[in-house]
């Protein structure tokens, strides 16, 4: 995606496609195996963790590892931060809808 | 104030349609297995035939055999569809359906316990019906649609059984036969098997 001076103003931490997929579903459900993320979000191992722990990083997700039936089990959790900054994008993105359908009444 | 390029709209509308798809990928469980509930409802039939024959419409020796293949089907089937659609057999949503669904299933097991001591087998259909659809109704809300409906005609059903006691095993067989066998083929028409 170019990036133009509207999209410019967006929290580029979630831009990011599969990050926004993880704090979408995770908004959607308290809290998501490693496993149940990477199944809906149809991903692999490898790129899961890497963005989850941008997520992690910023304060946005929050992590807990524990073990089931001697196996670890990683679950992930949205923060209010997280909770905050996909509010945030979602107005963003609504703000785009409607100033792109106010300049189309104008003319 | 910026005017968004045709790009921008045309992104912002398809990045909402990816955060809708996958809040709701992540919040309803979708592999109920219209086939599992079809099998349930031909060993619901089986047990409503066997109930029959023995004279005794609520007769323990049938149903809860019944009740306990029926789930190990059901959630086979479940398992299949889930690995075929590949999504998560055990999702946050399915863990919150057992949850809503595991009181009411209780409080009928409870209920039949109570109903035995107190001499009133006849109650049994009824309230069996009943809180499953309690159970069905409540627990549709974390799938789909079909499913509901399912649960509400189940209470309806319960509510002609506990009223009318002489047509319990007719009930029975409408519900725990009938009505898994009809909701499943929607489920294998509309939802892929």
């Amino acid at each position: 995606m170019v990036a133009s001076a509207v999209t410019d103003g967006l929290d580029r931490l979630i831009h990011e496609r599969l990050r926004l997929g993880i704090v979408s579903a995770l908004a959607a459900g308290d809290s998501m195996s490693f496993h149940d993320l990477k199944q809906i979000l149809k991903t692999t191992d490898g790129n899961l963790s890497v963005h989850a722990r941008k997520l992690e990083e910023a304060g946005y997700i929050k992590v807990s590892k524990s073990f089931a039936d001697r196996k670890p089990r990683t679950a992930y959790q949205l923060t209010e931060n997280g909770r905050r900054a996909l509010k945030g994008y979602l107005d963003n993105m609504e703000t785009i809808l409607t100033e792109a359908r106010e300049a189309l009444e104008r003319k | 104030m910026t005017i968004p390029t045709q790009s921008d709209q045309q992104h912002a509308q398809e990045t909402l349609a990816f955060i809708r798809r996958t809040m709701e990928s992540a919040s309803t469980f979708t592999p109920v297995s219209g086939w599992g509930l079809v099998a349930c409802g031909a060993i619901g039939l089986v047990a409503a035939w066997l109930a029959w024959a023995a004279q005794i419409a609520a007769d323990l020796r049938v149903w809860i055999p019944a009740a306990a293949i029926s789930v190990v089907f059901a959630s086979v089937a479940n398992a299949q569809k889930a690995r075929r659609l590949e999504v998560p057999v055990w999702s946050g949503a399915f863990r919150r359906m057992v949850w809503v669904m595991t009181p009411p299933i209780l409080a009928g097991a409870l209920l039949t316990f109570a109903m035995l001591v107190n001499d009133a087998p006849h109650m049994l259909p009824g309230i069996w019906l009943t809180l499953y659809g309690a159970g069905v109704t409540a627990g549709a809300i974390f799938s789909v649609r079909a499913i509901r409906w399912m649960g509400v005609a189940f209470l309806a059903l319960g509510a002609l059984a506990l009223f009318t006691p002489g047509l319990g095993l007719i009930a029975l067989a409408m519900g725990f036969g009938g009505l898994h066998i009809i909701i499943g083929l929607d489920i294998v028409w509309r939802h892929g098997g």
